[in-house]
């Protein structure tokens, strides 16, 4: 990035202060995965987790499949702070203890998510219904592998993609909500409800950002925007892989598409959402390459819906696949 | 990023668990892959049987002009290198969708992988229109 691209980020540090940090909530204000477990001070302790058990065995293989595969992806937290850290413009956090406000909310952003997986890998590990090694081999094999959304550095193409990202999980957590108390288990249902809304937190507070980068560098916002979607947004788990299965994380999308967590639906819902939250379609003022990605970035939705409609119509043959997670059972893709 | 080879892996690659089926064969139901998953280009090129009639050239040369919108006086014959047009991954699975359309056929992933110019799509094409219709007789 040309220097004064960088220079715009310092520049928004006051900004930032202001409308980012506002976003976070207070660790004392925080809910904490134990409130949402069984007691372990108290005597009733082993009654709780039994009836955790029980509900859990009302939900079926491939609500189970998708949920690890999320909570794998919450566990690789060590990547996502470090992809933060990755981003110029005085973004990074410099010492790990740096006090401008990009720090301070890259920092408290981890904290919160650290919560998610926490919360996910307590509630899987009681349930029983799950190969406890086999997601944590998974876990250590995906946070050794990292990923690479890019994102180049850059910070408008970094919180893009964060803008993006939060906003997929924010619906796949929802909907696995959804799906828990269809079959019956509230308790996980808030769980993952509850993860949901700090997902919708942080959608909130990235897309913010974008929204002002529009405003300050509509030109360079809309160009990063196109380039984003033109390198596709890859999600943060896609080099997951459990020692066994080299379609690990191709098999897991499949079964997250069928049950309908996460679709490619999804993806084109995301894209007109954020297309209409910075109000892409009237931005003013762009160069002639500006001005193109605009078109791409408005006409992408309805393209992928059709191509996403097209691939539906067609006649299917089933395959399925073993996943280590459910102990080499067999999943329908 | 250009074209990667005329293939519905390419819609696996890039927009996640899209259900596709490939002719005949196992559904090719995908995730989002690596970002860099998309299929290598392979040394040796696939060699096709059976030259396309000129009237499928057309047809095809037809449905990238409109797939690309090209202007009126871009160059377009079966010599033409996809590469050379700028068509990206998603034009390439459109276009391969909309051939698939319109000659009522089922582009395999394999097949597909090794294409880079129109005469290469109009001769696969031609290839699978006429093994359908032995299939009917």
């Amino acid at each position: 990035m040309p220097p004064e691209k960088l220079e715009i980020f310092k520049s928004m540090e006051n900004w930032a202060e202001e409308n980012l940090l506002a976003l976070l909530k207070p660790v004392e204000s925080c809910w904490q995965p134990q409130d949402f477990l069984p007691d372990p001070e108290s005597e009733g302790f082993y009654e709780q987790v039994k009836e955790l058990r029980e509900r859990a065995r009302e939900l079926p293989d491939d609500f189970f499949v998708v949920l690890v595969g999320d909570m794998i992806t919450e566990e690789a937290l060590p990547t996502y702070q470090t992809m933060l850290n990755t981003l110029d413009g005085g973004i990074r956090d410099e010492t790990g203890a740096s006090l401008t406000p990009w720090a301070i909310w890259t920092r408290a952003w981890t904290a919160e998510e650290n919560r998610h997986g926490d919360l996910l890998n307590k509630y899987l590990y009681l349930s029983g219904r799950v190969d406890m090694k086999h997601v944590e081999k998974t876990i250590q094999y995906l946070i050794g592998s990292g990923m690479d959304p890019k994102t180049e550095n850059n910070p408008y193409l970094g919180f893009i993609y964060t803008s993006f990202q939060e906003r997929a999980t924010f619906i796949s957590h929802g909907n696995t909500a959804r799906l828990a108390k269809g079959h019956g288990d509230m308790k996980l249902a808030q769980i993952c409800g509850i993860i949901a809304s700090d997902e919708k937190r942080h959608e909130t507070a990235y897309t913010k950002i974008v929204e002002k980068l529009f405003e300050i560098d509509p030109d360079a916002t809309i160009l990063a925007l196109a380039d984003m979607m033109r390198k596709k947004i890859s999600m943060p788990a896609h080099l997951m892989f459990d020692g066994q299965d080299d379609h690990l994380f191709d098999n897991y999308s499949a079964v997250a598409q069928r049950i309908g967590v996460y679709t490619a639906k999804d993806y084109a819902d995301i894209l007109e959402f954020l297309v209409g939250r910075w109000k892409v379609e009237k931005l003013a003022g762009l160069s002639g390459e500006g001005r193109k990605a605009q078109d791409f970035v408005c006409g992408l939705p309805p393209r992928i819906r059709r191509l996403e409609e097209r691939a539906q119509g067609r006649v299917k043959q089933t395959s399925t696949a073993p996943f280590s997670w459910v102990f080499g059972r067999e999943l329908k893709l | 990023m250009l074209l990667e080879g005329l293939s519905i892996s390419c819609l696996r690659h890039c927009y996640g668990s899209l259900m596709v089926q490939a002719a005949g064969l196992k559904l090719v139901s995908v995730g989002w892959a690596k970002f860099t998953g998309f299929p290598s280009l392979k040394a040796s090129r696939f060699r096709v049987s059976c030259s396309a009639k000129p009237e499928t050239v057309e047809k095809v040369i037809e449905i990238v002009r409109k797939q690309l919108a090209l202007k009126p006086e871009t160059v377009l014959t079966s010599e033409t290198e996809f590469v050379e047009l700028g068509a990206d991954s998603l034009d390439t699975v459109e276009i391969v969708m909309t051939l698939e359309e319109e000659f009522d056929i089922n582009v395999e992933e394999e097949s597909s992988q090794n294409i880079t110019s129109v005469q290469e799509v109009a001769d696969l094409i031609e290839k699978l229109v006429q093994q359908k219709a032995q299939g009917e007789s």
